[in-house]
């Protein structure tokens, strides 16, 4: 059974349309990376799956029950980590916590549980004094009350600094070791290609990938990309090379010297061979793998850097 | 009740349905409340507010009236009548205060999203603000007429403690039909000054359009615009007496000695009406009206919150 299941979900706002006939399922078990740029539709997406707003149209199910009839059941097996929340500013971080505790009806340790994220020591003071990464630390804690089988994590990196950042990602970590799925949404790629299993990218409320991270890579048909310097360039050259089987593109830029740039698809010595057959001079030349974060522009950014998934 | 994944795991909080009314999330979100919104501060200054009101007004009586009053031995319906006159200015005041904000204040910040992340549903949230802004009023209330107790008993020399307690009870009452009508404005808005304008409104719409309306429709028939009917009258009256505050009055009168009309205005009325008074200006229905201004809003609160996006 999937963890969760969205089919055929549309959400619109008045005209406007936040989400368009979405589709995917995060699995039992493991860490799915919600990625998108702001606006994509993320945060509407886990705010039809917590039952904040309700869907124009499709189905969706959390933990094997209507998000919508079942939301109370759901909610009490799932933390959550919302996005565009504010603290209780006068309650303090261990009554934040009481709060989580006494609502989800189980036993746990206010100060084991925010000695997990690393605010302990300001477990006595107003939550309304604390820093964005503070709060967030706080939220994080009172999502893992209750050892919840679902963890949904919005924008869970927001105001954490790089350590804080990974020590975020340690508990996503031992959560899911733990037997829990997360369901993290991010609009940055490096803070999900470390931890999640799978990643699903979507744009203007469209998934338009889920793959595991590898796979993701993978889809790139320039999986590294060649910068070669040259002193000159003709047409009859570019097509030279790219009529080469290894070749995805190539294209030419402006600079203070002519440079190509080449997506290549295993040997670069083709390349550089068939340069110096049309009598070129190489002037210098470098590699480069695709990162993840190319993945990610290639599939939110319109398609003008030549880098085309399929 | 009827998913495996319920029967499958032991989580006392997954077997309630969602659209349900839970007393233990009611329980713990009118705790949350009163913690976060209502400083102690507030809560001591208002018992001290009630104590130092009944204390003047019994002041007030004795040092005015004292003889007259005492000679009649009615000292305490005479104190019920001026706290009446106080109290159905004053205790709406604080309780509009008290609640504009509870529902608009937690959308309009976002901190909602951390209550309902939690196994809450929409109707826990209504109540269990209804339950804790209702329950600061009624608990300064009982604190400031139990520390006066005493003093009024001393400065009157005779005390009825049927009529007290029944005055602490009705203005309790009236209390939380004010608290229920501002918990159903926040409900509605996103925007606390919406809620504020809408908590105004209310002030405006009992203390200055229905007394104008019914008025207005007496000069009508007065200067025959409308047909002098006894159907027209009747209604009027019946309109005036739904207004929560000649409610609390009529309820005022039932449960303490000190009744509202004079025996000649009450024989006057059994002349009008052929030697029985209608049921709707009997004292019983007001007590009807009261729990009706209690419980309309915060259905019609709990009909539209459960329905709308947050």
């Amino acid at each position: 059974m999937p963890a969760i299941t969205v089919h055929g979900l549309t959400k619109s706002y008045g005209q406007t349309l936040a989400l368009q006939d979405l589709s995917f399922e995060v699995e039992d078990g493991e860490v799915f990376g919600f990625l998108g740029p702001n606006g994509a539709g993320k945060s509407t997406t886990i705010n039809v799956l917590l039952d904040f707003v309700r869907p124009t149209d499709g189905r969706v199910e959390v933990l094997g029950l209507d998000a919508q009839t079942h939301s109370r059941e759901i909610r009490s097996r799932t933390g959550v980590l919302p996005e565009g929340y504010q603290v209780y500013d006068r309650l303090t971080g261990r009554q934040h916590l009481e709060f989580a505790i006494d609502s989800k009806g189980v036993d746990a340790d206010p100060d084991r549980l925010l000695e997990r994220v690393g605010i302990a020591d300001a477990a006595d003071k107003k939550a309304g004094g604390y820093s964005k990464g503070m709060a967030q630390r706080l939220m994080l804690a009172m999502a893992l009350v209750g050892d919840p089988d679902l963890l949904i994590l919005d924008e869970p990196a927001t105001g954490l600094d790089p350590n804080g950042a990974r020590e975020m990602r340690e508990i996503v970590r031992a959560e899911n070791d733990r037997g829990a799925t997360v369901f993290f949404s991010s609009h940055r790629m490096e803070q999900v290609e470390a931890v999640c299993d799978r990643v699903g990218i979507l744009r203007n409320g469209e998934m338009v990938a889920v793959d595991s991270v590898e796979g993701l890579r993978d889809s790139l048909e320039d999986g590294t990309t060649l910068r070669v310097t040259v002193d000159r360039i003709d047409d009859d050259t570019l097509q030279a090379v790219r009529s080469l089987s290894e070749v995805s593109s190539a294209t030419v830029e402006d600079g203070g010297q002519p440079t190509l740039v080449v997506g290549v698809d295993g040997s670069k010595t083709a390349v550089l061979g068939e340069l110096e057959d049309h009598g070129i001079e190489v002037r210098d030349f470098s590699t480069q793998e695709a990162s993840l974060e190319d993945v990610f522009q290639s599939y939110t950014t319109e398609a003008e850097t030549g880098v085309q998934a399929r | 009740m009827s998913s495996e994944a319920e029967s499958a795991t032991d989580v006392p909080v997954a077997e309630r349905s969602t659209r349900s009314i839970d007393l233990e999330s009611v329980r713990a979100i009118a705790r949350k409340d009163f913690r976060d919104a209502v400083r102690s501060w507030l809560f001591w200054g208002l018992s001290v507010f009630f104590f130092a009101l009944l204390v003047t007004l019994t002041g007030v009586i004795s040092y005015f009236g004292g003889d007259v009053i005492l000679a009649e031995g009615a000292t305490t319906e005479v104190l019920v009548g001026q706290v009446y006159g106080v109290g159905s200015l004053i205790i709406p005041v604080i309780a509009l205060v008290l609640g504009w904000k509870a529902i608009a204040g937690e959308r309009e910040s976002g901190s909602i999203k951390i209550m309902l992340s939690l196994p809450h549903s929409r109707r826990d949230v209504v109540l269990g603000k209804l339950v804790g802004r209702a329950g600061v009023l009624s608990l300064s209330l009982l604190v400031g007429f139990v520390l006066a107790a005493v003093p009024v008993a001393v400065l009157l020399g005779t005390f009825d403690p049927t009529d007290y307690v029944g005055l602490l009870a009705v203005s309790i009452l009236y209390g939380i039909v004010y608290t229920s009508v501002a918990i159903a404005v926040s409900s509605v808005t996103r925007s606390t000054t919406f809620a504020a304008a809408g908590a105004f409104g209310v002030f405006v719409l009992f203390y200055v359009v229905w007394g104008t309306i019914a008025t207005a429709v007496g000069f009508l028939m007065a200067f025959d615009y409308l047909p002098e009917s006894e159907t027209i009258a009747e209604l009027t009256m019946l309109f005036q007496n739904l207004n929560p505050n000649a409610a609390y009055g009529n309820v005022l009168s039932l449960v303490t000695s000190a009744a509202e009309l004079g025996e000649q205005e009450v024989a006057a009325l059994e002349t009008m009406f052929d030697g029985s008074i209608p049921f709707y200006l009997q004292d019983w229905f007001a007590l009807l009206i009261l729990l009706a201004w209690i419980v309309i809003p915060v259905a019609l609160a709990i009909y539209r919150f459960d329905r709308t996006d947050l």
